[in-house]
């Protein structure tokens, strides 16, 4: 039952929820818990295969580096979408259709 | 027997948490199946013998990230009016049926090209026994500090540029009109 085919299954399931929750959300934080899930679907990705295929323990290192990049994605996406909240009033995906002002 | 029951329960919370996320209605569940999910990527971490990740993915993601997104959830709720001087409502819509007619669109072909290519994965990949976990931290450890150190060095340089960003781009600023 625990084997490589689950593993990728669940991962698969996961990345496609991702992408869902990224294109039909007309939220930006919503937008960013799909982007959230995508990433945790790489990151288990690259467990797996350490654990099933290759016994070095690189894939584990990339996930580290994968859930360190998702924390910083996350603190800067927010720290943008409060900006754009204090300028328009809205975190309304179609609200942010200028560059400037 | 205790390792089949944590990958059962592990599996049914992530893939329960993530299709929570697609159909929930109210951005606060979202979050907080959100949460469940990862709770539930930490148990399939666990499962495979990745402790240290396990661990690093409660304390960052349980602790970190959707704390995070749950204080700019409630940052950004407003005010009692619902409609901005645009026109548009403040707090969004979680999408309507034409962004999900779209979304399943894009899925289905997504998840066409992804199962192509497992596919041809799964059929290299001949099914291996599995083998006793061990103890990660102390690998890990050696490994980042030796062969990865690098990666390791400007991931710490993108953590401070994000701090750093992050305060700059949501200070208040000083000009206030209206």
């Amino acid at each position: 039952m625990i084997s490589l085919a689950s593993y990728l299954a669940i991962s698969f399931a996961l990345f496609v929820c991702g992408i869902l929750v990224m294109i039909a959300r007309k939220n930006i934080i919503a937008m960013l818990l799909g982007i959230e899930l995508i990433l945790n679907a790489s990151a288990l990705n690259f467990a797996a295969y350490t654990k099933f295929v290759n016994n070095n323990l690189d894939g584990h290192i990339l996930s580290l580096f994968i859930i360190v990049i998702a924390a910083a994605e996350a603190s800067v996406g927010l720290g943008i979408v409060i900006r754009f909240f204090q300028l328009r009033e809205s975190i309304h995906i179609d609200d942010a259709s200028t560059l400037q002002n | 027997m205790f390792t089949n029951t944590l990958f059962l329960l592990s599996a049914a919370l992530t893939l329960g948490g993530a299709i929570a996320v697609v159909y929930s209605h109210n951005l606060m569940h979202a979050c907080l199946y959100l949460l469940a999910s990862l709770f539930g990527v930490a148990g399939l971490y666990a499962v495979i013998g990745a402790d240290f990740l396990a661990a690093t993915q409660l304390v960052v993601y349980a602790g970190g990230v959707v704390i995070l997104m749950l204080f700019a959830i409630m940052l950004t709720g407003g005010t009692g009016n619902k409609i901005n001087r645009y026109g548009l409502e403040k707090v969004a819509s979680m999408g309507n049926k034409k962004t999900y007619f779209f979304a399943g669109f894009a899925a289905i072909i997504t998840s066409l090209i992804l199962l192509k290519i497992i596919a041809g994965v799964l059929r290299a990949q001949p099914a291996k026994v599995l083998e006793a976990n061990e103890a990660t931290v102390n690998k890990l450890g050696t490994l980042l500090a030796t062969d990865h150190i690098l990666a390791f060095e400007i991931s710490s340089v993108l953590l401070l540029g994000a701090l750093i960003g992050a305060a700059v781009i949501s200070r208040p600023r000083k000009e206030k009109h209206d």
